[in-house]
C-alpha cells in the first residue's frame, strides 16, 4: 500500500475523531450513546483494513478473524446482558 | 543451512494473540457497561469530571502514532532503512508523549485525592466509584500495553541498526505494527466510553 493510501486513512481518522467530539456537546439522548460507539467501529474497520492490510490479505483466515472473534465477542455480550437483566426480577 | 521462516504462520500467531487481547479488553468494556447500566447518573456525573481536551489530544497522537507505523513499514518494504528507522523513532516518540499526557492527567486526579481506594473517593456514590476504578484498571491496563509496545518496538530498532530485519524479512517489524495497532483500537474505544459519552 502506499504513503498516499495511509496518509488518507489518517486523515479520515482525524475527520472522524473531530466529529465525535463535536456531537459529545450536544442533546442527542439515545444516540449519544450510539452515535459514537458507531464512529468507534468505523475507525477500527479502516485501522483493521488498511493499516493491519486485512483488506489486501488473500488467505480465507484472514477475512474471517474479525467477523469470528465479534461473534464469540457477542455471544459473551448476550449472556452477561440476559444474566444482569432477569437478576432480583429485573429492571434495576 | 537456510534458516526456516513460515511468513503466513507467524503472522497467524500474531491475529491469534490479538484475538485474545480482543476477548481481554472486551471483558472490561462488558463490565463497564454492566456498571452503567446499573448507575446511569453516577456514571453521566463522573465522566464530566474526566478531561476532555487531554482525551482528545491523546486519541491525536494515537492515531498519528499509527501512521508513522505503518510508514515505517512500508518504507522498510521498499528498502528505505533510514526513513523506516527515522519513522520508528517517531512512533516512539509519540508513544512516550502519550504516557506522558497520562501521567498529567493521572496526577492531576490523584492530587484531587481521587484514585482507587481514596478517602475522598469512598466518600462518594457507589457509582462514582465504580466509574473510576474502571477508569484507573482500563486506562492503566491500556497504558501498560503501550509501555510493553514501546519496548518491543524499541528491540525492532535495535534489530534494524543490525541489520537483522530487513526486506526479505520483515515480519518482526509487521507483527509488531499489528500489535500497534491494535492498543491503538483498544483507546479508540476506551476514548469516547470515558470521556464524551456522558
Amino acid at each position: 500500500m502506499s504513503y498516499g493510501t495511509y496518509f488518507w486513512v489518517w486523515a479520515g481518522l482525524i475527520i472522524l475523531t473531530g466529529t465525535t467530539v463535536s456531537l459529545a456537546g450536544m442533546q442527542l439522548g439515545r444516540w449519544a450513546i450510539v452515535l459514537p460507539l458507531l464512529i468507534a467501529g468505523t475507525k477500527s474497520g479502516l485501522i483493521l483494513s488498511y493499516f493491519m492490510h486485512l483488506r489486501s490479505e488473500k488467505l480465507l483466515i484472514f477475512k474471517v478473524i474479525i467477523p469470528l472473534v465479534m461473534a464469540v465477542f457477542l455471544v459473551f455480550i448476550l449472556l452477561t446482558f440476559s444474566d444482569v437483566a432477569f437478576r432480583l426480577g429485573g429492571a434495576k | 543451512m537456510d534458516e526456516h521462516k513460515d511468513y503466513t504462520g507467524s503472522k497467524l500467531g500474531m491475529w491469534l494473540f490479538l484475538l485474545s487481547e480482543i476477548l481481554l479488553f472486551g471483558g472490561l468494556f462488558i463490565l463497564y457497561s454492566m456498571y452503567r447500566y446499573k448507575h446511569p447518573v453516577d456514571f453521566h456525573l463522573a465522566a464530566w469530571e474526566l478531561s476532555r481536551p487531554l482525551g482528545t489530544l491523546n486519541t491525536l497522537i494515537l492515531l498519528t502514532s499509527s501512521l508513522t507505523m505503518a510508514f515505517s513499514i512500508a518504507s522498510l518494504r521498499r528498502g528505505d532503512y533510514r526513513i523506516s528507522k527515522l519513522f520508528i523513532i517517531a512512533t516512539i516518540f509519540l508513544g512516550f508523549l502519550f504516557l506522558g499526557i497520562k501521567t498529567i492527567e493521572w496526577g492531576a486526579k490523584i492530587e484531587h485525592g481521587i484514585y482507587p481506594n481514596s478517602p475522598r473517593l469512598l466518600g462518594r456514590s457507589k457509582g462514582e466509584i465504580l466509574f473510576f476504578g474502571l477508569y484507573y484498571s482500563m486506562t492503566g491496563l491500556h497504558a501498560l500495553h503501550i509501555l510493553v509496545g514501546l519496548l518491543v518496538l524499541s528491540i525492532m530498532f535495535f534489530l534494524m541498526i543490525r541489520g537483522r530485519i530487513n526486506k526479505d524479512h520483515c515480519v518482526p517489524l509487521e507483527n509488531s505494527g499489528l500489535y500497534w495497532h491494535l492498543v491503538d483500537i483498544v483507546w479508540i474505544f476506551l476514548f469516547p466510553l470515558f470521556y464524551l459519552i456522558t
